[in-house]
């Protein structure tokens, strides 16, 4: 007795039922669609909603003319704009005025800004009721018109900043430049005050 | 148990198999990607910018305050539309009007005639498809007009506000450890940067949420801030505060925002997961029309700063 009950008890080997086979293959099978239909083809740019790399390229925006307010982007961190008025636009409280919700910025038309930027700023200077004084450096020979109608195309449509003047195109920037040719003294506030914003 | 090698064998598989599959092929693809293209800026334009130090110590603040396990920073789309724009009807009247009408037959000769006197106005909105978009454009470029095409993705949290687009991995590539977070009972927090730009409501915020939520279930972090006496006669310090009144300080007391308050701000701040890359295409806002952008006068910059509703 107690030597039969210590044998191993050998089952006899039963055949898998077909039906579970079945299961099992249907179940493998729709976990195979599953990722081949969400598995992005592996590649690892290709996120939800797309499903291949193909899909993906061709829902790219059509390539056209490169976006002036990224331009300007790059151009004001340069660095350019950026040492003094500061990333967010802000300016250094008393030494140097913010562009964010800038009266001088908001202005329909860009002529004031222009000279600005191209020859540079010099004397006392309200902006947001504040009072600065100092000296902003002429741009003219660093920066293309293209890149100073991008750099205020940025700074006026920059809703982050609260400004959502129009753009500033480089047709805009070359007339003035001609315009301020045979000078190379900056401007001064007081001065661009009398020069009517649309010249 | 007479069948150990096997079993150990299986075993040692089965992890080895999960072990490669989701750690080391994941890590292979995207854990060392490269800093993304800026989709329509000029070549050399990466992303993601890097963190500035401060912002830096306070992902450091964000991590050890538990931020991550009430907001998450991940932004979802479920799908993606495409919309086709006619930016400029040209000369052809008559060939651009049939091809509006061709392109979109819901519209009749009055609404069509109207759309092109209003450019850049919408010829097709909400395309799921691509090629249709693309056909459209093609017949209204060949009579004569500019049409684009715009890339605008959808989705829940889209439809909330909280991103422009999907946040993929290049968003996270400065970010060690990345906080996905993995529960929302905060708001999604991968654009708050852009959402609550302004530094003074982030540091109002987090010395007492209540302030601009009354039932918000935000715990105030006040011990990120400390109570300071303002001597007899003395300036209050310009750091200080500024609180309604049911909520301010005792009199002659002010509220500083400590180093810690100031780093998770910047941190908070420099949360902005929107350029668009290859991974997550989307048409960025052009300049927009002068006719509604025209505002004489600069009266917009004080609502713009202030006017986010809690």
């Amino acid at each position: 007795m107690n030597s039969d009950t210590k044998q191993p008890v050998n089952s006899p080997s039963a055949t898998t039922p077909i039906w579970l086979v079945m299961v099992f293959a249907v179940l493998f099978y729709g976990g195979l669609v599953y990722l081949d239909h969400h598995s992005g083809g592996f590649e690892p740019q290709v996120y939800a909603p797309y499903h291949s790399l193909a899909e993906l390229e061709a829902a790219q925006p059509v390539s056209g003319a490169p976006n002036p307010f990224l331009i300007g982007q790059a151009v004001y961190n340069k660095p350019t704009c950026v040492s003094c008025h500061q990333a967010t636009g802000a300016g250094t409280p008393g030494q140097f005025p913010p562009l964010a919700g800038s009266e001088w910025i908001a202005e329909p038309q860009p002529g004031r800004v222009i000279r600005i930027v191209l020859n540079g700023l010099q004397g006392p200077i309200e902006v947001k009721g504040q009072n600065f004084n100092n000296v902003m450096v002429p741009w003219k020979d660093v920066l293309s018109d293209e890149e100073i109608a991008a750099v205020l195309t940025y700074v006026r449509q920059n809703k982050e900043w609260g400004n959502t003047a129009p753009a500033v195109t480089p047709e805009q920037v070359k007339a003035v430049r001609e315009k301020i040719k045979g000078r190379s003294q900056p401007f001064t506030p007081a001065e661009l005050k009398t020069i009517s914003p649309a010249d | 148990m007479n069948r150990g090698p096997v079993i150990f064998l299986g075993t040692l598989l089965a992890f080895a198999l999960s072990f490669f599959a989701f750690v080391l092929f994941p890590q292979v693809q995207v854990g060392r990607q490269p800093l993304a293209a800026v989709l329509g800026a000029p070549d050399g334009t990466t992303y993601p910018a890097e963190l500035p130090g401060q912002a830096r110590q306070g992902a450091m603040i964000y991590q050890a305050n538990g931020c991550a396990a009430c907001h998450s920073q991940q932004v979802r789309q479920t799908g993606v539309n495409f919309k086709v724009m006619l930016a400029e009807a040209g000369t052809n009247t008559a060939a651009v009007l049939t091809a509006v009408m061709d392109a979109n037959p819901k519209l009749d000769e009055a609404a069509a005639r109207a759309l092109l006197q209003n450019t850049p106005a919408t010829v097709l909105p909400g395309l799921s498809d691509k090629k249709v978009a693309d056909a459209a454009q093609k017949a209204l470029k060949n009579a004569g007009a500019k049409a684009e095409i715009k890339v605008e993705p959808t989705g829940p949290d889209i439809a909330r506000a909280w991103g422009a687009r999907r946040t993929v991995a290049a968003d996270y590539l400065f970010d060690s450890p990345v906080q996905l977070g993995a529960q929302r009972v905060g708001p999604d927090l991968a654009n708050v940067g852009l959402r609550y730009p302004d530094a003074n409501w982030q540091l109002v915020h987090l010395y007492n949420p209540q302030i601009y939520a009354a039932k918000s279930p935000m715990p105030p972090y006040k011990f990120l801030f400390h109570l300071h006496k303002v001597e007899a006669g003395a300036q209050p310090s310009p750091d200080a505060l500024t609180l309604p009144a049911e909520f301010a300080p005792p009199a002659g007391y002010e509220v500083i925002p400590t180093d810690d308050a100031r780093a998770l701000v910047a941190y908070l701040l420099s949360r902005k997961a929107v350029a668009p890359v290859f991974d997550a295409p989307l048409s960025v806002a052009q300049a927009a029309t002068p006719a509604t952008n025209a505002v004489a006068g600069g009266t917009n910059a004080a609502s713009a700063t202030n006017a986010v509703a809690p």
